[in-house]
């Protein structure tokens, strides 16, 4: 089943393309790697499918409907959840209260019947380090990550956007993660995610969208898309 | 342990908050007892007043980034409401004075007041901001607050147009002997409006701290990208948020109708304060705007007394323009922006 179709899709800046013309599927249970060397355009393609930045044209399908254009509550409703590269917390709000937010918003009204212990399990899940009343602005940003997936998951989402969760962690701390994004997997969730840590990838990810100057150059299995050759060059110029 | 508290107690009242708190505390002990417990009884019923126009100044400023000086306005949409709700009942209470209308009347009048001004505020997102929020996407804070102005020079002149300019007043809400408390005499309207402004408050208080909506609002005045993701739509809040705070602004014109009669421009003076307030306490802290709205208060009351009645703009401006060059944030500021700090 696919999951997100995206066609065509293109979003400028005023006379600077940023995504251009980007077609590509993610079918149900992938993991999709998308690379790219730094200002290619990954996380704009990103933005302009969850809705907070809409494409200037092209569609979006997920789950089979036409999403484009859709406000991002809209899509969370439907199913998808993302984080950002720079976590986006509630400053002052507790990591528990900040995960509540989104079991709360974030799911149709009376399917979740404790919150309390929904956001809890959440926190639980993605092995939140800390003590669930600590203020968000007290964390750093290893810790504000795991806050914001923890969010993310909060409200059962189909599809998972994660925008290099993987920055800036330490060598055990990589493969922590590396186990929660298969726990995700597992749970039936389809994951595109941003990535530069090729370590990482290579483990999890079972096809990869390659991206440079916002055209895509590669779609497909990781190990073809790692060994080609144009994907190597965009890397190593 | 209660080394630990103590010791905690200490470190609060060494912080801008504790030590103004506290300052402000000794300052109205000492004037009530050197001039007359009344200085303390008019700071409290001023106090509580501001703090319902301040409150929800605060609310535009930290959810809405909007520096609100239309507020006034809708203090006094509060105050014409009461009066043309309260005439007709005023009437009938003096046909049928011992009838229970004279109990709650003014409460309905009251109760009027807040629902005008909410739809108002509704109206005026609707035509207004929401517009504002499609197009402008740099430069929002000054071009909300230019609209401001404008809706705020608007609302004055159809005021004048429509009802005209002439005082529209009450003689009272609530008849009767005055309260006496500690050998002083409050009117039973000023003490009534000081018990609305503290249950409005305390429910305000309740609502943002214990209910969704109220976890939504303060989710989108701290991250309004975060509040979208998780699901909250934000057009719903923000609309809430507007008709809440003008609401706010106009049950504080309407329960003032007694000592505020219904003019164009009887808004200004609560805008101003609310605004020494908001200044003072750090935007966007809506406790802080509480505890700001009795130190403007105390400020106000002790400058009538100890210096003269024409002076009661101008210490509290020289003090905040003191405060903004010291501590720019205010007393009770931090760096984040968010409704209800902790």
């Amino acid at each position: 089943m696919i999951v997100l179709e995206t066609s065509n899709l293109t979003k400028k800046f005023g006379g600077l393309t940023a995504v251009n013309d980007v077609s590509m599927t993610l079918n149900q249970g992938d993991v999709m790697g998308l690379i790219g060397p730094n200002g290619a355009g990954k996380t704009t393609f990103i933005n302009a499918i969850s809705g907070l930045n809409p494409p200037t044209s092209g569609s979006v399908k997920m789950f089979g409907d036409d999403t484009t254009r859709l406000t991002p509550e809209k899509m969370c409703r439907l199913g998808l959840s993302r984080t950002f590269q720079i976590p986006s917390p509630f400053p002052k709000m507790t990591a528990i209260e900040t995960v509540m937010t989104a079991t709360i918003f974030g799911n149709e009204s009376g399917k979740v019947k404790d919150p309390v212990d929904h956001s809890r399990e959440m926190l639980d899940f993605v092995e939140f380090p800390m003590a669930e009343t600590v203020v968000a602005e007290q964390l750093n940003t290893v810790q504000l990550k795991r806050l914001d997936l923890a969010r993310a998951l909060a409200s059962n989402p189909r599809l998972l956007f994660m925008d290099e969760l993987a920055s800036g962690l330490s060598e055990g701390e990589l493969n922590d993660i590396m186990r929660i994004i298969n726990k995700i997997s597992k749970k039936g969730i389809s994951i595109l995610m941003i990535e530069h840590i090729m370590q990482l990838i290579m483990a999890v990810c079972n096809r990869l969208l390659c991206i440079q100057f916002g055209t895509k150059i590669a779609e497909g299995l990781t190990q073809e898309v790692a060994n080609d050759p144009k994907v190597t060059k965009a890397y190593l110029g | 342990m209660s080394n630990n508290i103590v010791s905690k107690f200490l470190n609060w009242m060494k912080s801008a908050a504790g030590f103004s708190i506290t300052a402000t505390i000794v300052i109205a002990v000492l004037a009530s007892i050197a001039s007359g417990p009344y200085l303390l009884v008019n700071t409290i019923v001023t106090g509580g007043m501001l703090a319902l126009v301040a409150t929800g100044l605060t609310l535009m400023l930290g959810v809405l980034n909007i520096a609100m000086f239309a507020h006034g306005e809708f203090f006094m949409i509060g105050s014409l409401t009461a009066y043309y709700v309260f005439t007709p009942i005023s009437n009938y209470i003096g046909e049928n004075p011992e009838s229970f209308i004279a109990v709650i009347g003014p409460l309905i009048a009251m109760a009027g007041a807040a629902i005008v001004g909410a739809i108002s505020g509704i109206v005026a997102e609707k035509l207004v901001f929401g517009p504002l929020r499609k197009r402008s996407t740099d430069n929002w804070v000054m071009n909300s607050f230019l609209l401001t102005v404008g809706l705020s020079m608007l609302l004055i002149n159809l005021h004048q147009l429509i009802f005209g300019a002439d005082f529209k007043g009450i003689v009272g809400y609530w008849t009767g002997m005055p309260v006496s408390i500690a050998d002083v005499f409050i009117s039973r309207d000023r003490a009534m409006a000081f018990v609305i402004a503290v249950i409005v408050v305390s429910l305000f208080w309740f609502f943002m701290t214990y209910t969704r909506t109220g976890m939504a609002i303060r989710a989108v005045s701290q991250d309004i990208t975060g509040a979208q993701i998780v699901g909250i739509d934000i057009e719903k809040i923000v609309l809430l948020t507007i008709s809440l705070a003008c609401a706010l602004s106009a049950v504080a014109g309407g329960s003032l109708l007694f000592m505020y009669p219904s003019y164009p421009t009887v808004g200004l003076e609560p805008l101003y304060l609310a605004w020494f307030v908001v200044i003072l306490s750090g935007l966007g802290n809506i406790l802080g705007a509480v505890a700001g709205a009795f130190m403007v208060a105390l400020l106000k009351v002790i400058t009538v007394e100890y210096i003269g009645a024409g002076w009661d703009f101008v210490v509290p401006s020289a003090l905040i323009m003191l405060i903004l060059i010291f501590k720019p944030s205010g007393i009770f500021g931090s760096d984040v922006r968010g409704a209800l700090d902790k």
